[in-house]
C-alpha cells in the first residue's frame, strides 16, 4: 500500500485537473482588431474548443480586400483539445498516486508532458499566425498591405487595422494548472 | 523739451478712447466665445438632445442635434426620397399606403412624442399631414415611418397632441370645416371634428364635432381634457368673414365623458368612426371664450394652466386646466403665437409681429403683478413656434429654447429668391435670455420637440435584425415564375451583388427581393438601376422586395449608391434584358450550384413558353 499524498498537494492536483478540464469550456486564444472606422466596436476572434468564434462574418468580409485566407480547418486545435483532455486525466491520476518513487516519476512525467504541450502549442500558434500573414491570395485587390507575422502575444499593424494576439482565459487556466502541478510535484514530503 | 498743454490733453483723450475701445472689443469677443462654447460640440462628441423638427412641406421630420444645431438625419414620411430608397417604387407597400391615403406629398407640422408618466419614453413620434388629413407614426428604435393613416371625416389635420401622461390617444384637430353631411353642395353650416386616435392600432376611436376651424392641440397633464384652439366660430368662408366675432374659443373636450358617450352608442357612425355631437352629449365639450382667432394652446408642465396665445390680440389667456375658468389675460406683445416653459415657473411666448420671444412669470401674471414680464429677446424673423427643451412635457430642462422663425432675410448668404428657414438656439438658463446660435433648414419646420440623448440613445438600433424571409447568403437564386415573370433573390455585402448577372426577357415583370447581409453598423448599400427609375437603400440586415418591368432590351448596370468600401465603384452587376423574340434560352440560377461552377436549373424559354 502506497503512502498517500499530503492533503495540500492532493488539493493542488485536483485544482490543476479541474482547471485543465475547464479550459476546454472557455476561449483559449483571442485576437482583437481595431481600426479608425470601427470606433467602440473592436472586432474580436476567439479560438474555442470547436474552432474560431466571434466576429467571423465581418473579418471574413474584410479579408477579401487583402487576400488573407481564413483557416477553414484547424487540425492542430483538434489535437490540442484531445491533449488537454488527456492532461486533465493525467493530473487527476497524479492526485492519487502515492509518495513513493514510481509516483514521483509519474508526477514529473506529467509536468514534462504539460510543459511540452505548452511549448508545442505556442509553436503551433506562431506557425499558424505566420501562415495567415504570408499564405495570401496574391490577386487580392489592395496591394499596399505587406505580408505580416502577428506575434504570439502582442500587436501587429495590418493595413488600417491593429491586430492584437493574446492568450485568453483558457490559456491562463492551463498555465495556472501547469504551475500548480509543478509545485505539487516539487513539494518535499515532510518527515 | 517743453510740452504744449493742448498736445498733452489730446494725447490723454486719444489714449483713453483707445483703452475704452480695446476693452469694448475684448468684452464683445468674450460674449461671443461664451455663446459659442454653449453650442459647441467637438467632433466626436455627442449632442445633449435629439431635436425633432417637422419638415413642413418637405413632408418629413428633421432630426437635429441640440445644442449644436447639426442636421443629423431627415426621416422621410409623406414624400418619397430616392436617397433613402423610401417609397420610390410603385410596388413599395409604403408608397401604396401613401397613394391610398392621399398622395405622395404631405405638409408636416407637429411632431409629438409618446409619453410615460408625462415624459417621452422614446417609443414613437407622431406627425401630422395637414394637407391630406393624415397621421403618421415613426418608430424611434429605427427612426422610420411605421404607419400612415387617413383620418376620416376631416380635412386639414392640423394640431395634434399626445394625451398625457401615458399616451392614451393622439388628438388630431380638423382645421378645414366640411359640410355636415359630407356633400360639397350643402352650403352651411360647415363643421369639423377632433379625432382621438389609438396609439397602437392607429385607428380613430371616436371624433367630437366642433364648429369652426380647429387649430392647435394640447392635453391636460392628468389626461382629463384635450384643449384645442378654435377660430372662425362665425364660419366665414373668406378672411374677412373669419374675423367678425370678438371672441373665438378654446374647445376643452372631457375625454372620459366622450368615452362614456361612445360606449353608450350616442354617436353617429360615419366611415366606421363614431362622431359625438356636443349638443346631444352635454358635458363632452366646453367652449372657453378667448380673444378672436387664437393660435397656440400650451399646458404648463405642472398641469395647472392651459395658455392660449392671442395671435391678433396682444394677450395670452391663462385658463385653469381643472376648472376651465379664465384666471388672467395678460398682455405680452404683438402677435403671440405659441408658449413654452422652463422649470422655474416661467413661460416663453413667441411674438410673430414683434419678432421676439417674451419671457414672463406665470404666477405673477395670474396674480396680476405688474412686473410679470421678465425679458424680451429679438429673433430673426417672424417667429412661429418655439419650444424649450422638455417644455411640452412634465419635466422641462430649462436650458435651451429653439425659436423656429418663418423668415431669414439677411441672416444667411443670398441663395436666390427662395430663402432658407432660420432656427435660433437661445440660452434660457439665466434670468435674461441669450442668443447662442442659428442654423438654416430646408422648408419648413413648424414645431419641434426634444428628447435627451441619454434616454433615447440606448433604445436606438443601428442594424436590422434580418427578417424571417430575408435572403440568406448562399441561397440566392433566379427563378422564372411565369411566362413573363422572374423572381430574383439577391444578397449584397462589400463589395458585390449575388447574383451579379440577372438575365431576363423584354416584357418580364421582375420581382427582386434583396437583402443586405452586412452585420456591422453604417454599412448601408444601395441598388440603383439605370433607366428604371429605381434606387433602393439597404441598411445592414435590411430586406426589400420590389417589382418592376424589365424595360427595353439592353444591358443595365445596377450599382451601389451608398459609398461603402474600397471597391465601392466596382460594386455593381448587370441586368441583361433579352429582346422578346430572342431565341436565347434563359435558365434558372441557384447560388449553391454556381459555387460549384455549374449553372444548373430548369431551362425556361421565357416569353415563348
Amino acid at each position: 500500500m502506497t503512502v498517500r499524498l499530503q492533503t495540500s498537494d492532493f488539493r493542488l492536483y485536483v485544482a490543476a485537473a479541474l482547471l485543465t478540464a475547464a479550459a476546454l469550456a472557455v476561449p483559449l486564444w483571442g485576437f482583437s482588431m481595431s481600426a479608425p472606422q470601427y470606433p467602440d466596436e473592436t472586432l474580436y476572434l476567439r479560438v474555442v474548443r470547436g474552432g474560431i468564434a466571434g466576429d467571423v462574418h465581418e473579418v471574413e468580409t474584410l479579408q477579401q480586400y487583402i487576400g488573407v485566407r481564413f483557416p477553414t480547418s484547424l487540425p492542430e486545435l483538434q489535437l490540442a483539445v484531445r491533449v488537454i483532455a488527456g492532461l486533465a486525466a493525467l493530473l487527476g491520476v497524479a492526485a492519487f498516486v502515492g509518495r513513493g518513487t514510481p509516483g514521483r516519476v509519474f508526477r514529473w512525467i506529467t509536468v514534462g508532458v504539460f510543459a511540452a504541450f505548452l511549448a508545442g502549442s505556442a509553436a503551433a500558434v506562431q506557425a499558424r499566425l505566420y501562415q495567415v500573414g504570408h499564405d495570401r491570395d496574391r490577386s487580392a485587390p489592395i496591394r499596399a498591405v505587406r505580408d505580416f507575422t502577428p506575434p504570439i502575444v502582442g500587436p501587429v499593424k495590418v493595413g488600417n487595422f491593429t491586430v492584437w494576439s493574446f492568450p485568453h482565459v483558457g490559456a491562463a487556466m492551463l498555465l495556472m494548472a501547469a504551475v500548480l502541478s509543478t509545485k505539487a510535484a516539487a513539494s518535499r514530503p515532510e518527515a | 523739451m517743453k510740452k504744449h498743454p493742448l498736445l498733452l490733453i489730446a494725447a490723454t483723450v486719444i489714449a483713453t478712447l483707445a483703452t475704452v475701445h480695446s476693452m469694448g472689443c475684448g468684452a464683445a469677443r468674450s460674449a461671443r466665445s461664451i455663446a459659442a462654447e454653449k453650442v459647441y460640440v467637438a467632433p466626436g462628441e455627442l449632442d445633449r438632445y435629439y431635436g425633432f423638427l417637422s419638415g413642413g412641406q418637405s413632408g418629413s421630420v428633421f432630426v437635429v442635434g441640440i445644442p449644436s444645431g447639426r442636421l443629423i438625419r431627415e426621416i422621410p414620411v409623406f414624400e418619397p426620397r430616392a436617397a433613402y430608397g423610401y417609397a420610390m417604387n410603385e410596388s413599395d407597400p409604403r408608397r401604396q399606403e401613401l397613394v391610398d391615403t392621399g398622395g405622395v406629398w404631405g405638409d408636416t407640422h407637429h411632431p409629438v412624442l409618446s409619453e410615460t408618466d408625462g415624459v417621452p419614453n422614446g417609443k414613437y413620434l407622431w406627425i401630422n399631414d395637414l394637407a391630406n388629413g393624415r397621421l403618421a407614426r415613426i418608430r424611434l428604435d429605427y427612426f422610420e415611418a411605421d404607419r400612415i393613416v387617413k383620418i376620416p371625416n376631416l380635412q386639414g389635420a392640423h394640431g395634434i397632441a399626445v394625451v398625457s401622461p401615458n399616451t392614451k390617444y393622439i388628438v388630431v384637430n380638423g382645421e378645414f370645416e366640411q359640410p355636415t353631411d359630407g356633400l360639397a353642395t350643402n352650403p352651411a353650416p360647415y363643421t369639423s371634428v377632433v379625432a382621438f386616435v389609438d396609439p397602437d392600432s392607429m385607428q380613430v376611436k371616436f371624433e367630437v364635432r366642433v364648429n369652426g376651424n380647429i387649430d392647435i392641440a394640447d392635453t391636460s397633464k392628468d389626461g382629463r381634457y384635450s384643449f384645442s384652439t378654435v377660430y372662425n366660430l362665425e364660419q366665414g368662408k373668406d378672411m374677412g368673414g373669419m374675423i367678425q366675432f370678438d371672441r373665438d374659443a378654446v374647445a376643452a373636450i372631457d375625454i372620459a365623458a366622450a368615452e362614456k358617450a361612445v360606449a353608450a352608442a350616442k354617436g353617429e357612425v360615419r366611415n366606421q368612426v363614431p362622431i359625438l355631437d356636443p349638443d346631444q352629449n352635454p358635458g363632452v365639450l366646453t367652449l372657453i371664450p378667448v380673444p378672436k382667432n387664437p393660435h397656440g394652446i400650451n399646458v404648463t408642465p405642472d398641469g395647472k394652466y392651459a395658455i392660449a396665445s392671442g395671435k391678433l390680440s396682444p394677450t395670452v389667456t391663462i385658463i385653469d386646466a381643472h376648472t376651465l375658468k379664465i384666471v388672467a389675460e395678460p398682455e405680452v406683445g404683438l402677435g403671440p403665437l405659441h408658449t413654452t416653459f422652463d422649470d422655474r415657473g416661467n413661460a416663453f411666448t413667441s411674438l410673430f409681429l414683434d419678432s421676439q420671444v417674451v419671457k414672463w412669470n406665470i404666477d405673477k401674471a395670474v396674480k396680476g403683478a405688474p412686473d410679470y414680464i421678465v425679458d424680451r429677446i429679438n429673433v430673426h424673423y417672424n417667429i412661429g413656434h418655439l419650444q424649450a427643451v422638455g417644455g411640452d412635457h412634465m419635466h422641462p430642462y430649462g436650458d435651451y429654447l429653439l425659436a423656429l422663425n418663418k423668415l431669414s432675410k439677411d441672416q444667411y448668404v443670398p441663395v436666390g429668391p427662395d430663402l432658407p428657414e432660420n432656427q435660433e438656439i437661445i440660452d434660457i438658463s439665466g434670468e435674461k435670455m441669450k442668443m447662442l446660435a442659428s442654423f438654416p433648414t430646408p422648408p419648413e419646420p413648424h414645431d419641434a420637440t426634444f428628447m435627451p440623448v441619454s434616454a433615447l440613445r440606448p433604445l436606438v438600433h443601428q442594424t436590422y435584425t434580418p427578417a424571417a424571409d430575408a435572403v440568406q447568403a448562399g441561397k440566392e437564386r433566379i427563378v422564372r415564375t411565369g411566362p413573363n415573370a422572374v423572381s430574383v433573390d439577391m444578397t449584397l455585402i462589400r463589395s458585390a451583388y449575388t447574383p451579379e448577372t440577372v438575365e431576363v426577357r423584354e416584357g418580364d415583370q421582375v420581382t427582386l427581393k434583396i437583402t443586405n447581409v452586412e452585420t456591422i453598423r453604417d454599412m448601408t448599400h444601395g441598388f440603383a438601376l439605370p433607366d428604371h427609375n429605381l434606387n433602393i437603400a439597404l441598411p445592414p440586415g435590411y430586406t426589400k422586395t420590389i417589382t418592376f418591368n424589365a424595360g427595353k432590351p439592353g444591358v443595365y448596370w445596377f450599382y451601389c449608391t451608398n459609398f461603402c468600401s474600397a471597391l465601392h465603384l466596382e460594386m455593381r452587376g448587370r441586368m441583361v434584358v433579352q429582346p422578346k423574340n430572342s431565341t436565347v434560352t434563359l435558365t434558372d440560377w441557384h447560388a449553391a450550384e454556381n459555387v460549384k461552377g455549374v449553372v444548373a436549373g430548369v431551362p425556361s424559354t421565357g416569353a415563348e413558353k
